[in-house]
């Protein structure tokens, strides 16, 4: 038995069709229920920026989250597999018309993803002051709170319909697979299985 | 502010029940290891010489002493252990045999307690291995005890040049993207009945290493075992076989082979607060 951790929304709609293409029965979860349980597996919804969190402790034994959370977690869990979903950027975005200038004194960063964005400022040595944000980023730079916002971009619309626009790109992010350490080494037949079967699905 | 109640985040408290489960854990311990021929050992709390133990000096709490030499709180038993009977009882025993029921200190206020043996000038990793699983068993405990071998990721990564870190993060996919037979076979090898099929076909410096493994899992008699060849931490003295034994996510016990100047041991630490927890 493998319990698997997934964000609510798009990506577990997406996992639990591709459990449905392998398995060919249908993976519902009841209304409003968190646990959906069939005789292999136990799937869990959750947040997903819990989705690491839940595997890392080993309440669940794999889950599907994107790249970008698992960076800004940082976590030590396996990345098992890209699932090649879900494909978008980290990116700084400014106001229209302005450009990047890492000489400044100090440079103001608004962001949810604090993590990589000190990361990427502590790489080139640049001075950043990071305002951490819980949504709406997009305001920071037109209300003077920042100079600039690192946040996902998948189209750049909304960047582009508040008048910010990209200026650097700082990763790629995608879905995926993740394990639990000690669950890999407990359960690795289950583990590679399905590892295998998830991986036929998405390559045809 | 620090409230009276207030205890330093990281450090231990044990009372009643709780601290009478700990010290049957340490007399349960005790017995088995002295029945097996071991001597206790009790080191000092400070040590001139844990940088060498202790992979990230930052972790170390360091006090001075009276010649403003640096010491730190002891970190980590083996190598103090190793280094006081080789170096400072060397003249007065020539027993190899030792185990030790102490805490170890890491910065800023972390403390763990251990019980830990060291074979000293012994190579064969049953000879404490038998002894830690011993210990569970009287414990009624059957976690996982899982073998692994450092040299295979060290050798793989020098064959094919792929990173030690691809191995750290178990990077199954970029293992298996090299389609190499032998290589997929040992990403998926899990089980002692496997081993023999594996060793069939890698290449002679890892079979080498494969053998030593399959030899570990003959000379003990615990059952509920996994091999896992590919398993790589950084580790700063375990050179060849170790073993982790692990249950719901935590480590109960870690152990292996060392070298201390140029002389080769055997030994392991099982982690007494998670034991408590789980027992608890």
């Amino acid at each position: 038995m493998l319990t698997v951790a997934l964000p609510k929304g798009r990506i577990a709609e997406d996992t639990l069709a591709i459990f449905e293409t392998i398995f060919g029965e249908s993976f519902k979860f009841d209304d409003r229920k968190l646990i959906l349980e069939t005789p292999n597996f136990k799937f869990l919804l959750v947040r997903n920026q819990d989705v690491a969190t839940y595997v890392y402790h080993q309440a669940a034994d794999i889950g599907v989250v994107g790249l970008d959370t698992i960076e800004e977690q940082g976590l030590d869990v396996i990345r098992l597999l890209n699932l090649q979903r879900g494909r978008c950027q980290v990116a700084i975005g400014m106001r229209k018309g302005e450009k990047l200038d890492f000489s400044k004194a100090e440079i103001k960063v608004a962001t949810k993803m604090v993590n990589i964005t000190k990361r990427y400022f502590a790489e080139r040595a640049v001075s950043a002051d990071i305002i951490k944000l819980y949504g709406s980023i997009e305001l920071a730079p037109l209300v003077g709170l920042a100079d600039m916002i690192v946040d996902i971009v998948e189209t750049g619309t909304t960047m582009k319909q508040n008048g910010l626009e990209v200026v650097e790109h700082i990763m790629e992010s995608t879905t995926y697979l993740i394990a639990n350490k000690n669950s890999f080494f407990e359960k690795k037949g289950e583990v590679l299985d399905i590892y295998e079967k998830i991986n036929e699905v998405i390559s045809t | 502010m620090i409230f009276e109640h207030e205890i330093p985040s990281g450090s231990k408290l044990y009372f009643g029940d709780v601290a009478k489960k700990k010290r049957s854990i340490e007399r349960i311990a005790s017995d088995v290891l002295s029945e097996a021929g071991f001597e206790e050992i009790v080191t000092p709390l400070f040590s001139y010489h844990q940088h060498q133990s202790v992979s990230d000096e930052r972790e170390l709490v360091r006090v001075n002493d009276t010649a403003n030499h640096n010491m730190s709180l002891r970190a980590d038993s083996t190598i103090d252990v190793v280094r006081i009977i080789n170096k400072r009882l060397g003249r007065n025993t020539t027993h190899k045999k030792w185990f030790y029921i102490q805490p170890v200190y890491r910065y800023p206020s972390i403390e763990q307690y251990q019980v830990g043996a060291e074979y000293i000038d012994e190579s064969k990793v049953s000879a404490v291995l038998n002894e830690s699983m011993n210990i569970f068993k009287k414990l009624e405990l059957e976690p996982l005890l899982q073998i692994s071998n450092i040299n295979i990721a060290h050798k793989i990564s020098k064959l094919l040049d792929i990173q030690l870190d691809a191995f750290r993060h178990i990077n199954v996919e970029h293992f298996l993207s090299y389609n190499i037979e032998w290589l997929t076979k040992l990403v998926y090898l899990h089980t002692f009945e496997q081993i023999d099929e594996v060793i069939a076909i890698v290449p002679q410096e890892i079979k080498i290493e494969l053998e030593k493994i399959k030899e570990l899992c003959n000379e003990i008699s615990y059952k509920n075992v996994v091999i896992a060849p590919m398993y790589y931490a950084k580790m700063l003295y375990y050179d060849e076989l170790f073993f982790r034994v692990i249950q719901d996510n935590e480590i109960y016990a870690r152990g292996g082979r060392y070298k201390n100047d140029d002389v080769t041991s055997v030994g392991f630490a099982i982690y007494t607060d998670t034991l408590v927890e789980a027992l608890s």
